[in-house]
C-alpha cells in the first residue's frame, strides 16, 4: 500500500501532445477515479503509472520512491485490463496464481516437470495454491477455477483478471474500465463489489473510466479529465455540486446541467434572457453562463423566470424529465419534475419554469467557474446611484 | 400450432423432404469427392496387389507380395531411411528457424518487408531452377562452398575444427556425390527452402497476439524475453504451431525435386537419397511397375493419413482456448 504522486506529467505522441501536465496526488489506502470522454488520455496516464508506457516529462513517485526508469515489473503494481488479458491457455486457477509463481518462485522451481523437485518448490506451491483459493473465495468463482477462460462469460472473465491482480498485496491497483465489457445489470452489481473490496483491503485504487455513474459511486475523489489535463479532483458531491469548470459541470450529471446565456451589467447584476436575477458577480460588463442542473428547475407557481414549450417527456417511474424548448434558447431544457406534476406536463403546452437563483452556477466566457456572487443591490437602488 | 391443422400427407412430404433434398443437395459435392478422392486412391489399393504395368493385357493378383519387397528390400529400406531422416531433420529445424525468423522480423521497427521477401524468396523460386545454382555452387572444384572452406586452411581455424583440417589435407568432400554428404545437402536445402513459408505463417500467428497479454505479463512480473515467450507467445502460437509442422511434415514426404534435379542418376550416391515420392516416380512411372509404384503409394498416404489424423486430434482438443 503506498500514495501515487504525478508530477507535472506530460506524453506527447510524435507531434501531438496527448497528456499536457497532470498533478494528481493519489493518498495511501484512497479510490480514485480517471474519468473523461472517450480519447482524453486516461489509458494514457494509466499506462505511464504502470510503466508500460514512457513518460515524456514529469515524474511519479508510488510510497516515497521516484519510478521514472523502473520498469513496470519491479513498480510492483496490479493492473487490470480493459480487454482482460488472461492467459487463454491457463486455467482460472494458473491465471490467478501467475503474478505469485512469476515473483515468488526462481526460475528452477518454475521448470515444468523437473521444479517440483527443486527445494523448497513443494511449499511454495502450497502457499500459493492457498492464495489463489483465498482470492477465489472473495471473488467467488471458486467453481470456475478448472475452467479455461474462454469458457467464462464476461462478467467471469473480469472477476478472474481482478482476482489475478488481488492475488498479490501490490503497492497500488491499476483498473482501465474493467466494466465496460459488462451488461448493465452486472456492471451495477460489480461496481458494488469492487467498492466493497476496496473498503475492506484498505489498498490505493486508481480508476479509469469513462461511465461517470461509476466514477461518482465508487470513488472517494474522482478526477475529471478532458483534453489531457485533469480539470478537478474532487469528491464526487462537491464535483457534481461545485464544479470549477464548465466542462466538468458538462460532464458529470445526467441529464446534462442545462447552460444559459447570460448577461451582467456594469454592476455586475445578472439577466438571463432579458429577466434580471437578484444575483451579481464583480461589477464589470460582460457575458456569462449559468448552469441549472434539471432538478433546480421546476414549474413556475406565479411569475415565471423562462417561459417555454414542452417538447418532450420522458418517464422514468420515480422521476420525470420535460424537455422544453425557449425561444432564444438553441439547446432545450431539462427539467426534472415529480411524476404527480405529469398533468402540467403535456406535450406541446406551455410551461413556466422557475429556480432558486442560488443554485444557479455561474461560469465566465471561457467556462471557468465564477465563485464570488453576491446579493444584487437592488434595482431601485442602483438607478438612484 | 399451424402442424396441427395440416392434413396428413403434407406434414409426411415436409418430414421427409429437407432430408432427400439435403442428399439432393450435397450430391455433387459428394460425387466428385468419390471420383476424384475415393476411386483413385481405391484402384491405387488394389493395383497395389497386382503386378500390373501400364499396357500390359493381363494383371495377376500377386497378394501382400509388392509390400513384402517394401519391407525386405535394401533399396527400400533406404527409401525409408532417407525418407524418415529427411522428414525428422527438416521438419524441427525448418520450424524452428522459421520461428525464430518470425520473432526476430517481427521486434524489428524498420526493415521488415524487406527481410520478409528475402527469407520469403526460396519458397517462390522454382527448385528446379535454385537446383543449378546449387550444383554450382556445390561443385567439388570450382563451387563457393568449397572454395570458401579452403580459404580456412592454413589459418588458426583449421586448428579449431577437425573436420576441416581434415578436408585441406585429403581434399574437400564433393558433397553431391558422396554418400555421406548427400542427403545432408538434401536436408539442407529442403530446411533453405522451406524456413520462410513457415516463417510467413508464424508472422501471420504473431499479429494475432494481443498486445496487451504481453502488458500484463510484465505487470504479472515476466522480467525476460523467454518468460514472455513461454507465458505469452508460445501458447498463443499453439494452433499455429500445429498447422505450420503438419503442412512442413507432408510438404516433407513428398520432397521430390530436389532429388530429381540434383542426382541425375536417379536417388542420389548408392541410393542416399532415395526419397518416397522419388521412388514412387522410378517405379511406377519410369520403369512401369505400378503395382510397387501403387504400394509405395500406399504406405505414403498411411503416413499421410497418421499425421492428418494427430493434427486433428490436436487441434480440437489442446490447441484451441476460445
Ligand atoms: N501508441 C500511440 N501512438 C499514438 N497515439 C496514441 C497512442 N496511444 C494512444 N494514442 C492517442 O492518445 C489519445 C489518448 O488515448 P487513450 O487511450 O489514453 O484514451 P482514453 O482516454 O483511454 O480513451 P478511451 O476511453 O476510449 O479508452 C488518443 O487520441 C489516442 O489516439
Ligand atoms: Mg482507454
Amino acid at each position: 500500500m503506498a500514495e501515487v504522486k504525478i508530477t507535472d506529467l506530460r506524453k506527447s505522441f510524435g507531434d501531438t501532445q496527448i497528456l499536457k501536465g497532470i498533478e494528481l496526488k493519489v493518498a495511501d489506502g484512497e479510490f480514485v477515479s480517471l474519468v473523461g470522454p472517450s480519447g482524453c488520455g486516461k489509458s494514457t496516464l494509466l499506462r505511464i503509472i504502470a510503466g508500460l508506457e514512457q513518460e515524456s516529462a514529469g515524474s511519479i513517485s508510488i510510497g516515497t520512491e521516484p519510478v521514472s526508469g523502473i520498469r513496470a515489473a519491479d513498480r510492483n503494481l496490479s493492473m487490470v485490463f480493459q480487454s482482460y488479458a488472461l492467459y487463454p491457455h491457463l486455467t482460472v486457477a494458473e491465471n490467478i496464481a501467475v503474478p505469485l509463481r512469476m515473483r515468488q518462485m526462481t526460475r528452477w522451481q518454475r521448470l515444468p516437470l523437473a521444479g517440483g523437485l527443486m527445494p523448497g518448490a513443494k511449499r511454495r506451491e502450497q502457499e500459493i495454491a492457498a492464495a489463489v483459493a483465498q482470492a477465489a473465495e472473495t471473488l467467488e468463482i471458486g467453481a470456475l477455477l478448472d475452467r479455461k477462460p474462454g469458457e467464462l462469460s464476461g462478467g467471469q472473465r473480469q472477476r478472474v483478471a481482478l482476482g489475478r491482480a488481488l492475488v498479490r498485496a501490490p503497492a497500488a491497483f491499476l483498473l482501465d474500465e474493467p466494466l465496460s465489457n459488462l451488461d448493465a445489470k452486472l456492471r451495477v452489481h460489480t461496481r458494488t463489489e469492487i467498492a466493497e473490496l476496496h473498503r475492506e483491503l484498505g489498498a490505493t485504487f486508481i480508476y479509469v473510466t469513462h461511465d461517470q455513474v461509476e466514477a461518482m459511486t465508487m470513488s472517494d475523489r474522482i478526477a475529471v479529465m478532458m483534453g489531457g489535463e485533469i480539470l478537478q479532483c474532487a469528491p464526487p458531491q462537491k464535483v457534481y455540486a461545485d464544479p470549477d469548470d464548465l466542462r466538468v459541470a458538462e460532464f458529470i450529471g445526467s441529464p446534462k446541467i442545462n447552460v444559459l446565456p447570460a448577461e451582467a451589467d456594469a454592476m455586475g447584476r445578472l439577466s438571463v434572457l432579458g429577466r434580471d436575477l437578484p444575483i451579481a458577480v464583480r461589477p464589470g460588463r460582460q457575458t456569462l453562463q449559468i448552469g441549472l442542473r434539471p432538478e433546480t428547475l421546476h414549474l413556475a407557481r406565479g411569475d415565471a423566470k423562462i417561459v417555454g414549450r414542452v417538447v418532450h417527456l420522458e418517464h422514468l417511474g420515480s422521476e420525470l424529465f420535460a424537455q422544453v424548448a425557449v425561444e432564444g434558447l438553441q439547446g432545450r431544457l431539462v427539467l426534472r419534475a415529480a411524476p404527480a406534476q405529469a398533468a402540467a406536463l403535456q406535450i406541446g403546452s406551455e410551461a413556466g419554469l422557475d429556480f432558486d437563483p442560488a443554485s444557479a452556477l455561474v461560469f465566465d466566457a471561457a467556462g471557468m467557474r465564477v465563485r464570488e456572487i453576491l446579493t444584487a443591490p437592488a434595482k431601485s437602488l442602483a438607478q438612484a446611484v | 400450432m399451424v402442424a396441427v391443422d395440416m392434413p396428413p400427407q403434407t406434414r409426411r412430404r415436409a418430414a421427409r423432404s429437407p432430408q432427400t433434398m439435403a442428399w439432393l443437395l450435397s450430391a455433387p459435392a459428394l460425387a466428385l469427392m468419390l471420383l476424384i478422392l475415393l476411386v483413385p486412391m481405391l484402384s491405387a489399393l488394389v493395383l497395389s496387389f497386382t503386378d500390373y504395368s501400364l499396357g500390359a493385357t493381363e494383371l495377376n493378383w500377386v497378394g501382400l507380395d509388392n509390400y513384402e519387397k517394401l519391407f525386405t528390400r535394401s533399396s527400400y529400406e533406404k527409401m525409408l531411411w532417407a525418407t524418415l531422416t529427411y522428414v525428422l531433420v527438416v521438419v524441427p529445424m525448418s520450424v524452428g528457424l522459421g520461428l525464430g525468423a518470425a520473432l526476430l522480423i517481427n521486434s524489428l521497427g524498420r526493415g521488415r518487408e524487406i527481410y520478409k521477401t528475402i527469407y520469403f524468396l526460396p519458397v517462390m523460386a522454382t527448385l528446379l531452377a535454385m537446383a543449378i545454382v546449387w550444383e554450382l555452387m556445390l561443385h567439388p572444384t570450382i563451387g563457393m562452398v568449397n572454395r570458401t572452406l579452403e580459404m580456412g586452411c592454413g589459418t588458426w581455424i583449421e586448428s579449431l575444427w577437425p573436420w576441416l583440417a581434415d578436408g585441406c589435407a585429403n581434399g574437400m568432400p564433393i558433397w553431391l556425390g558422396d554418400k555421406d554428404y548427400a542427403l545432408w545437402v538434401v536436408c539442407f536445402i529442403g530446411i533453405w527452402q522451406g524456413f520462410g513459408f513457415n516463417m510467413v505463417l508464424y508472422l501471420a500467428g504473431l499479429t494475432g497476439i494481443p498486445r496487451d497479454l504481453y502488458n500484463a505479463a510484465e505487470m504479472d512480473g515476466a522480467r525476460s524475453a523467454w518468460e514472455r515467450f513461454r507465458l505469452v507467445t508460445w501458447p498463443a502460437l499453439g494452433p499455429t504451431t500445429v498447422f505450420v509442422v503438419t503442412i512442413t511434415c507432408i510438404r516433407a514426404f513428398q520432397v521430390f525435386d530436389t532429388v530429381e534435379a540434383l542426382f541425375p542418376r536417379g536417388g542420389g550416391p548408392s541410393k542416399s537419397a532415395y526419397m518416397m515420392m522419388f521412388a514412387i516416380y522410378e517405379k511406377g512411372i519410369k520403369q512401369n511397375l505400378i503395382g510397387v509404384g501403387a504400394a509405395i503409394t500406399m504406405l505414403f498416404l498411411l503416413f499421410v493419413m497418421i499425421i492428418t489424423v494427430i493434427q486433428r486430434r490436436l487441434t480440437e482438443r489442446k490447441v484451441h482456448y476460445s
